[in-house]
């Protein structure tokens, strides 16, 4: 069924339309905006219930950039129902979490205007078919991610992290667009018109990949993506961000950096998956190479990583990076059971992850502490909050029964095979995704372990979270078991939960797909091995996890750590500029003057060149007398200007041209520019005056070289000019312009009363600023009335003291 | 005595030394004349040489031969009838009324025939017949906006000569 246009516009819209309300609303309800935001995304979630439940597929498209083929344009499908799913429904619970977690906090209107535009861009995200809207989106939730990972705006380490997410994320996207591009133009060779409908583009994937291909342009469009995807997706090395952006308020990291954000770049490998991947590929394509590889490291190191962290948002923070390795690299693997799996662990993954980030918050918040060491036995004070944490981390640890358990099995299936296939070195897979996996139990176990044990003497009373905290994981949680029990039960490919798995793992597969279900491995497959390996060697490993922890901390140091090379990129590309500024912007008008103007002569002496313009012939002099005459007194004064000893006769002498100008305007017949000149040139005559009050009165010494560079720029800026001028007059269009204007400016022989189709004034000048050229004129005093406030602003903001 | 001390010493324009009496009685006679010569260029501006622009330019180029002969001070306590507050600003906050007004005026002027049913800045113009002394009389929309690039000129110029003659 195609879906409801205003359906589609409303869920993406209505969270930017409520984002824009919320300070207004902020004012009357105060602290329950957070029930007004929730609200919004309850009525985002009911929306795509709605679409999802009509079983909607297709393209709303509205027009936005008709000339060059952009269009606001939106495909509904199971991928981005998904998506729209966990960013809507997550929201709902994060918002009314927020409700209690933010409870006195500064500045909660600018959080819940900012978490409301971020949802919207995150619904733009998940549903927009045209690449320039889903970059748009993209970058919208990049920066709505900024403001809120900087949210405690007083904090450096706030302001650190958000710049370093801001940094990569962004600059991802760049490349990102830079590769749509490519993509756009391999429509154009593929197709008879070029397109941006990710929807043509899937429809037509063999012949786009024979365009990229042929061209040689495959793997660069690949790798620019895949930047994209990598970077949002926090893949090694730009795995960096993830970790710092734990700065945000906790339903922020559970929200944008566990839940949905992060899922955009996973969302871009499954959306590109069919285009790149068709059903013939080769096992060991460009395709696999990139990501299948990109997600085993990426899962591996962060896994690692996470077991040496010291702080409860730390380990969650790369455990999420780590399970987003999980989905790339299963996406990546060009077998259906790769297709699968990132499908169910895309949602599986939302489902603990973000419980897990709540009750995180809830320990930090009534323990007062995050620190690892510091935490145990928080079993007896928060027993709801224990329980959720208890089946969230054991279905993070990929333990059956639980639903970790099975995308994890199908990622062991689908390296099982890709590793089969290939042979050899192919057996890394199974091997790094076995390897990955033991750490991902050990931090797993870890995290669930602070609520067993002995209580730390160390932790103060702890407090019972408010119910607006706890429900939001609790249902988190209900949805982990309910996922758990339909898999463990091998419910058929038609109950609910598999029929949806069913649609995502439609759009990211190339071709027809079969239904999908999963059930309880019944007979030892290798598969299933090497699942029990992993529980096994981690179960042995995890009495010596504190060991662990430490030699991975103690090989952490310099190049090995990718934060090394980014702070060090930093920090020289600042000392860079800062050593750069004394010599471009010395504070001296002259230089930026000097600057401004040559590049200014370069770059338009050089376009005509370019363009091979030629100069019109030279017809001989046509001037009267008295022309001829005033030229000479302009030119005498223009001399005189350079000789002047001082600022007051320079200004003087300088003067003297301009009026010589005025009157060359009498004597060729153009009264209103004489006018103008004239009063314009006696203005700025006063205006020098009263500055050169405040200026020393005579030059300093002249440098003999300074001198000689001024000399050479003048005669090359007044050339440009002069060159300027007689190529635009040589023109000459079959039909000037100015027959119409003086056939229109003057009042028509016969008119009405009233008329607007002619300028009706005898001043054809004055009609052409006010009627034919109002639109300009009105461009012009617009500047006019920029500059004064400028010139208002500079000066009294310096009498203030208010600069820097 | 540097011009920030002569600018800032109790004003006394009578014992002004840095004008004379020539330059104050010449501007006291041309300063009007100017005034008068600006406002008709800006009314005749449709029909012969003039506008909106240049009558703002002229007008500005009087209150700048004031300032320079009788000094801001005189302009706004004597002129316009305003309090000083200290600072020398007190006018700025006027002329910028009167650079955004106009700004105003003009997209108004814009906005108007949109009501209509015409475009954006359309301009039309109307004919009165049988007007006394006049017997046809001639009224453009485009001067209203007219009107706003004159007064968006004024109050921009007389900001910045106000505020760079107070330095």
């Amino acid at each position: 069924m195609q879906p409801t246009p205003e359906v589609v516009l409303a869920v993406v819209f209505l969270p930017f339309v409520a984002a824009a309300l919320t300070p207004a609303v902020f004012r009357v309800l105060g602290e329950r905006t957070a029930y007004f935001a929730a609200a919004t995304a309850l009525v985002c979630f009911g929306l795509v219930t709605q679409l999802s439940l009509a079983g909607a597929h297709g393209t709303v498209s509205y027009e936005w950039i008709p000339s060059l083929g952009v269009s606001l344009a939106f495909y509904v499908d199971g991928l981005a129902l998904l998506i729209a799913f966990l960013a809507s429904g997550v929201g709902v619970l994060i918002l009314t979490y927020s409700g209690g977690y933010m409870h006195g906090e500064p500045g909660q209107a600018k959080y819940y205007a900012t978490l409301l535009a971020f949802l919207g861009s995150m619904l733009g995200v998940a549903l927009a078919s045209d690449l320039i809207s889903l970059f748009v989106f993209w970058e919208l939730t990049s920066l709505s991610s900024f403001l809120l990972i900087g949210h405690y705006t007083s904090e450096s380490a706030s302001k650190y992290a958000a710049r370093k997410s801001m940094l990569i994320t962004v600059s991802g996207g760049l490349f990102m667009l830079v590769g749509f591009l490519l993509l756009v133009w391999a429509s154009g060779q593929a197709l008879p018109e070029s397109t941006y409908s990710l929807v043509v583009l899937l429809e037509n994937a063999d012949a786009i990949r024979e365009a990229l291909t042929a061209s040689g342009l495959l793997v660069p469009a690949l790798v620019l993506v895949g930047l994209g995807a990598a970077t949002k997706s926090a893949q090694v090395p730009f795995h960096i961000w993830l970790p710092n952006a734990m700065e945000a308020p906790t339903p922020v990291s559970a929200f944008l950096h566990s839940a949905t954000m992060v899922k955009a770049g996973v969302y871009l490998v499954g959306r590109l998956r069919p285009l790149f991947l068709s059903e013939e590929a080769p096992l060991l394509g460009e395709w696999t190479l990139l990501f299948a590889i990109l997600g085993l490291a990426t899962m591996t190191v962060a896994a690692i990583l996470a077991v040496s962290s010291t702080d409860i948002k730390e380990l969650l923070a790369y455990s999420t990076a780590s399970h987003l390795g999980l989905i790339v690299a299963s996406f990546g693997f060009a077998n259906e059971y790769g297709a699968e799996a990132g499908a169910f662990h895309i949602l599986n993954h939302a489902s603990f992850k973000a419980a897990l980030f709540l009750v995180a918050g809830i320990v930090a918040h009534e323990a007062g502490t995050r620190q690892i060491s510091k935490l145990s036995g928080l079993r007896k004070h928060l027993p709801v909050t224990a329980a959720i944490a208890t089946v969230a981390s054991l279905s993070m640890a990929g333990i059956p029964p639980f639903n970790g358990f099975y995308s994890k099995e199908l990622l062991f299936e689908a390296a099982w095979y890709a590793g089969k296939e290939i042979g050899g070195l192919g057996y890394l897979f199974p091997v790094v995704a076995v390897f990955g996996s033991v750490f991902t139990f050990l931090y797993s176990v870890k995290f669930a372990s602070l609520f067993f044990g002995e209580e730390n003497d160390n932790l103060g009373h702890v407090h019972s979270p408010p119910a607006t905290m706890l429900v939001p994981p609790a249902i988190l949680g209900l949805l982990v078991l309910g996922i758990s029990a339909s898999a463990t039960l091998g419910l058929g490919p038609e109950t609910p939960i598999n029929a949806f798995v069913g649609h995502v793992y439609g759009s990211v597969s190339p071709g027809d797909p079969h239904g999908f279900s999963v059930h309880f491995p019944t007979e030892l497959s290798p598969y299933a091995a090497m699942s029990a390996v992993t529980i096994l060697v981690g179960a042995a490993l995890f009495p010596f996890y504190d060991r662990l922890h430490d030699g991975i901390n103690a090989l952490l140091r310099g190049p090995v750590r990718a934060n090394w090379w980014y702070d060090g990129a930093v920090e020289g590309l600042s000392a860079t500029s800062v050593r750069t500024i004394p010599s471009v912007q010395n504070g001296l008008l002259r230089t930026y003057a000097t600057w401004a103007l040559a590049s200014v002569t370069v770059l338009a002496l050089g376009g005509y060149a370019a363009a091979g313009v030629s100069l019109p012939a030279f017809e001989g002099f046509a001037i009267t007398l008295p022309i001829f005459l005033v030229l000479l007194v302009a030119v005498v004064g223009a001399v005189a200007v350079d000789i002047a000893p001082s600022h007051v006769a320079g200004v003087l002498t300088l003067s003297i041209l301009g009026f010589m100008v005025a009157i060359f305007y009498i004597l060729a017949d153009a009264p209103d520019l004489a006018l103008t000149q004239l009063v314009v040139e006696t203005l700025v005559l006063v205006i020098f005056l009263l500055v050169l009050n405040r200026l020393p009165a005579f030059y300093g010494e002249v440098n003999r070289s300074r001198a000689a560079r001024d000399a050479v720029l003048a005669l090359a800026v007044g050339a440009t000019v002069f060159v300027t001028v007689l190529v635009t007059t040589a023109a000459s269009p079959a039909e000037p312009i100015a027959g119409f204007l003086a056939e229109n400016a003057g009042v028509p022989a016969e008119h009405p009363p009233f008329f607007t189709n002619a300028g009706g004034g005898g001043n054809i000048v004055n009609v052409i600023l006010v009627d034919f050229r109002a639109f300009d004129t009105m461009g012009e005093i617009s500047v006019v009335a920029m500059t004064a406030l400028a010139i208002l602003t500079l000066i009294r903001m310096r009498e203030r003291g208010e600069t820097q | 005595m540097s011009g920030r001390e002569l600018d800032n010493r109790p004003y006394d324009y009578e014992g002004d030394r840095r004008t004379t009496v020539i330059s104050r009685t010449v501007t006291r006679i041309v300063v009007p004349l100017i005034l008068l010569t600006a406002v008709s260029l800006l009314l005749q501006g449709h029909n012969l040489p003039g506008g909106g622009f240049i009558g703002a330019v002229l007008t500005a180029a009087a209150f700048v031969l004031i300032y320079v002969i009788f000094g801001l001070e005189y302009v706004q306590t004597d002129v316009l009838r305003m309090s000083p507050d200290g600072d020398g600003h007190s006018p700025v906050g006027a002329y910028r009324w009167l650079f955004g007004g106009g700004l105003a005026l003009a997209v108004l002027s814009g906005l108007t025939p949109i009501l209509f049913g015409y475009e954006f800045l359309t301009q039309g113009v109307w004919f009165f017949k049988h007007v006394p002394l006049y017997e046809e009389f001639e009224v453009a929309s485009a001067f209203f906006f007219d009107l706003g690039v004159y007064a968006t000129v004024v109050g921009a110029l007389l900001t910045v000569a106000a505020e760079v003659g107070t330095e």
